[in-house]
C-alpha cells in the first residue's frame, strides 16, 4: 500500500491515525494493525529504564491506553539511561509514573496514560492488570516478575519478560498456554545477592534500549494481531563481548514440573512467597524478610557492594553505609543483611523504599 | 516452629500447657453455646463455665466478689475500660516513666486533649524502681488516680505497689495497676495492695490464650464511679434500655470470648499447680545466669540492677557493634533464638536508660524454658561478642 492509498482510506477511517503513516505503510501492521493498537490496553509494570523506553517506543506507536505504575521517584543517576524524564522533573520531585504520563502527553496526545504511584505486590496486581491485553516487565526484581507471571497464567494475559545489566539482555514473551513460562525456566527465585544488579554492577543506556526495543516490537506484534510472527525464543546477547543467543525454550514446558503454569499454584500471588517488611519499632528502618530460605554469601555481595560503599561483614551479618542522590536530595541510608537474606534498611520508615533499596543493592 | 527457642514470654508466654489447647479444642467442639443468652443447657453450661473461671481469677487476685472480675480482651482494653471510665474533665493523674503505651497513650491522649493533667514520675535507671515518696510529693488536691505498672517490661523490676497503695489510700486517691508482667508469677493481693483497679492480659504469664484479659474492681469503687467504655448485648436484663446497673454486665457489653476464657481457665489451674513461686524463682535463675554474662564481659551493657532479686523473667542489654534489632536478627537468623528487640512500647523507660530510639534486647523467659535453650543462649551471645 502506498502513503497516498493510506491518506484516502485514512480519511474514510480515522483521521487520528495519520500520525503512524510509515508504521502502517509494513504491511503486516497496515491501517488494521494500528486500529488494533489503537483499541490495546497495557499494564506497564515499573517505569525505569526498560518502561521508559517501552513507553516512549509504545506511545510512539500508538497504544491507546497505558496504566503505569512505578513507586519511584526520579533522581539524577536515573537520566543516563530513562529517556522519559529530564532536569525539570527532578526539580518538580516527580514520580515516575507521573512523569512519564507528563511525557507522554507531549509526545502523543491521543494516547491515554493512567500514572499509579504503588509498589506492585500481591494485593493490587490483578486489580491493575484487569482489562489488559498485555503485561510488560519493566521492574528489577524477580520477585515482582513471578508476580506478574502468576497474574498472567491466572488470568490469560500474555506478558512481555525483559531484563539487563551491564552490557547483557535477556528477553522473553510468555504466551499462557502456549509458551513456556517464567517459572518453567526459572523455578525459583534466586537467592538475595546471588546475582550483581544494575545498582552494583551498573547498566549502560543502549542495552537497555535493546531490550526494551525488543519488548516494544513483540508488543507490536502480539497487540497487531500478528501472534504468529512472535519470538519463541529466549534472547540474550552481551553487546560488550558481542554474544547473541536466541534460546529455544520450546520444551521446557513439558519438560518442567511448572508450579505456576502446570499445577496452577500461584505461589507469588497467594503472598506465600513473598517478602514481608516490618517498620523497626521507633527506628527510622525497616525489616525486610526473605522468604525464599537460602543462605547468602557475604563475599559475593560484598564484592557486589563495592562499587556502592563500603561493606564490612563477620559471619553473622554484612553492613553497607548507602548514598543516593546529591546536595538537597542527598539521602543516606545503612544496609544491614544477614545469612538468610533477610535485612534491616536503616534510613527509611517506609516499606516500598525499602524494598526498592533492597532491590537494587542486594537484588533478587 | 517447634524448633524455636522461645525467650520472648513478656510479649506473650509460649508454648502454652497442653491443657490449654485440649480444653478451648474440647469447648469449641461440644459447649461452645452463646453464655446467658439463652435458657438452654448449652446457654447455661458456658455460662457456669464462665463463671467458674470469675470465681477463679477473682481469688487469684485476692478479690472477694467475683462479679466485679470483668473479662476484657487483653491487658490494654482492661487499661482503656479503667482509665476511661474513672476519669473526668480536670483530674490529675500521677503516673511512671516505666509505663507500656498501654497505660501512657490513653493518658497521654486525654492529657493532650486538655481532659486531664498528667505527672509522669521518673524511676532510678539504676535499680529500676520508682520512689513512692515521689508519687506522694506529686499528688495535688485534683489527684484522682495513681495509674502504674507492677512489673517493669523492660527491665522486668517489679514496682513497690503496696506502698504506692498505701499512698493513694491515704490521700484518698484511685489505684489502677497494671499487672502484664506479674501476674502469674507475683503474687497479687488487691486489698493487701489497696488496689482499686487491677488490669491484666491473659496471655503473658497466666499461660492462657491471646485475646484475653481481665479488670478486676475492688469494692473500694462503685458501679457509679464509671462511665461504661463498651456498651452492648449482655444476655440477661434484655429489657434495661441501657446497660445494667450491675457488675461485671455493666463494664462487659458483647459475647464474651468464650473459647479463650476456656483455655485462660485452664492455664490458671496449671499456673497454680505448677507453683507460681516455683516458675518464678525458675525464671530468677535464669535472668541470673544472664546478668552474670553481662557482666562479666564488657561488650554488655546491662540496663537495671545487677541482680534478679527484685525482678521477674526479664533482663535488658545491648552488645557493642549491634544494634538490638541486629542482635535480636542474628539470634533468630543463625541461633533461632526469639527475643524481642527495640522499645518494647515503652519509649519513656528507653528515655531514662539512654536507649531510645534504638531500644535493647529483651529476653524473656518463661515456664517451658529449659537449662539447656538457656545455655544454647548464653553461647549465642559469648558467639555474638567474640
Amino acid at each position: 500500500m502506498a502513503l497516498s492509498d493510506i491518506a484516502d482510506q485514512l480519511d474514510k477511517a480515522d483521521p487520528t491515525l495519520a500520525r503512524y503513516n510509515r508504521q502502517m505503510l509494513w504491511a503486516p501492521i497496515g491501517i488494521e494493525g494500528q486500529k488494533k493498537l489503537k483499541a490495546s490496553k497495557v499494564l506497564m509494570v515499573g517505569c525505569g529504564a526498560l518502561g521508559t523506553v517501552l513507553a516512549n517506543l509504545l506511545a510512539r506507536a500508538g497504544v491507546g491506553q497505558m496504566t503505569i505504575v512505578d513507586r519511584d521517584f526520579i533522581e539524577i543517576s536515573n537520566l543516563q539511561r530513562q529517556v522519559l524524564f529530564d532536569h525539570d522533573d527532578i526539580d518538580q520531585n516527580l514520580p515516575k509514573s507521573i512523569a512519564a504520563k507528563n511525557k507522554i502527553a507531549k509526545i502523543n496526545p491521543d494516547v491515554s496514560v493512567e500514572a499509579v504511584v504503588a509498589d506492585v505486590n500481591h494485593t493490587n496486581i490483578e486489580q491493575l492488570a484487569a482489562g489488559k491485553d498485555l503485561l510488560l516487565d519493566g521492574t528489577d526484581n524477580f520477585e515482582t516478575r513471578f508476580l506478574i507471571n502468576d497474574v498472567s497464567i491466572k488470568h490469560n494475559v500474555p506478558w512481555i519478560y525483559g531484563a539487563c545489566i551491564s552490557a547483557m539482555g535477556l528477553a522473553m514473551n510468555i504466551l499462557p498456554n502456549e509458551t513456556p513460562c517464567l517459572r518453567c525456566i526459572f523455578e525459583t527465585m534466586p537467592p538475595p545477592g546471588m546475582n550483581p544488579t544494575c545498582d552494583t554492577a551498573g547498566v549502560l543506556g543502549p542495552t537497555v534500549s535493546v531490550v526494551s526495543s525488543w519488548q516494544a516490537l513483540e508488543a507490536m506484534k502480539l497487540l497487531t494481531g500478528n501472534r504468529k510472527d512472535l519470538s519463541p525464543y529466549l534472547f540474550s546477547f552481551d553487546l560488550w563481548d558481542n554474544r547473541f543467543q536466541q534460546l529455544n525454550v520450546k520444551r521446557a514446558r513439558e519438560l518442567a514440573d511448572c508450579p505456576c503454569c502446570k499445577h496452577k499454584k500461584f505461589e507469588f500471588l497467594s503472598g506465600a512467597f513473598t517478602s514481608s517488611t516490618t517498620s523497626l519499632c521507633g527506628r527510622n528502618a525497616v525489616q525486610i524478610s526473605s522468604t525464599g530460605g537460602h543462605k547468602v554469601d557475604f563475599e559475593q555481595i560484598a564484592a557486589n557492594l563495592r562499587n556502592v560503599g563500603k561493606p564490612s561483614f563477620n559471619k553473622f551479618m554484612l553492613k553497607c553505609p548507602i548514598v543516593e542522590g546529591t546536595g538537597e536530595r542527598r539521602k543516606e541510608y545503612e544496609l544491614t543483611l544477614f545469612a538468610d537474606g533477610r535485612a534491616i534498611l536503616k534510613g527509611t520508615n517506609d516499606a516500598s523504599t525499602a524494598k526498592a533499596l533492597y532491590s537494587k543493592y542486594v537484588g533478587a | 516452629m517447634s524448633d524455636v527457642i522461645y525467650f520472648d514470654n513478656a510479649a506473650t508466654s509460649w508454648p502454652k500447657p497442653q491443657v490449654v489447647t485440649d480444653r478451648m479444642s474440647a469447648f469449641l467442639a461440644s459447649e461452645a453455646a452463646n453464655p446467658g443468652r439463652a435458657g438452654h443447657r448449652m446457654a447455661v453450661g458456658a455460662e457456669k463455665m464462665i463463671d467458674s473461671i470469675r470465681k477463679l481469677l477473682a481469688t487469684f487476685v485476692g478479690g472477694t466478689d467475683h462479679h466485679r472480675l470483668i473479662f476484657t480482651m487483653n491487658g490494654t482494653d482492661a487499661l482503656n475500660i479503667a482509665l476511661k471510665g474513672l476519669l473526668r474533665r480536670g483530674d490529675h493523674v500521677i503516673t511512671t516513666a516505666l509505663e507500656h503505651n498501654s497505660v501512657s497513650r490513653p493518658l497521654v491522649q486525654m492529657h493532650d486533649d486538655g481532659f486531664i493533667e498528667l505527672t509522669r514520675i521518673a524511676f532510678s535507671p539504676e535499680t529500676g524502681i520508682i520512689d513512692p515518696n515521689d508519687i506522694k510529693k506529686a499528688l495535688k488536691p485534683n489527684t484522682r488516680l495513681i495509674a502504674m505498672t507492677h512489673g517493669s517490661n523492660v527491665l522486668g523490676t517489679i514496682q513497690p505497689i503496696t506502698e504506692v497503695g498505701k499512698i493513694a489510700r491515704e490521700a484518698g486517691v484511685r489505684f489502677l495497676v497494671d499487672a502484664a508482667q506479674t501476674l502469674g508469677t507475683v503474687p497479687i493481693d488487691v486489698n493487701a495492695s489497696h488496689i482499686d483497679a487491677l488490669a491484666f492480659p491473659g496471655h503473658k504469664s497466666l499461660l492462657g490464650p491471646t485475646g484475653t484479659g481481665g479488670l478486676y474492681v475492688n469494692s473500694t469503687l462503685k458501679l457509679e464511679d464509671f462511665e461504661p467504655f463498651r456498651e452492648g448485648g449482655t444476655g440477661g436484663d434484655s429489657s434495661s434500655p441501657t446497660q445494667p446497673k450491675l457488675f461485671p454486665y455493666f463494664l462487659e457489653g458483647g459475647t464474651p470470648n468464650t473459647v479463650g476464657i476456656a483455655g485462660l481457665g485452664a492455664a490458671i489451674e496449671f499456673v497454680i499447680a505448677h507453683d507460681p513461686a516455683k516458675t518464678l524463682a525458675q525464671e530468677r535463675a535464669m535472668v541470673q545466669k544472664i546478668i552474670d554474662l553481662a557482666l562479666s564481659n564488657p561488650k554488655f551493657k546491662l540496663y537495671g540492677p545487677p541482680t534478679a532479686a527484685n525482678r521477674v523473667g526479664t533482663v535488658s542489654f545491648n552488645i557493642d557493634g549491634y544494634t538490638p534489632q541486629e542482635a535480636g536478627s542474628i539470634l533468630d537468623e543463625s541461633f533461632t533464638i526469639a527475643v524481642r528487640p527495640g522499645l518494647h512500647c515503652s519509649p519513656y523507660a528507653h528515655r531514662t536508660l539512654g536507649t531510645f530510639p534504638d531500644g535493647a534486647i529483651r529476653i524473656s523467659p518463661g515456664h517451658f524454658n529449659t537449662d539447656e535453650q538457656l545455655s544454647t543462649l548464653l553461647d549465642a551471645l559469648r558467639q555474638l561478642t567474640e
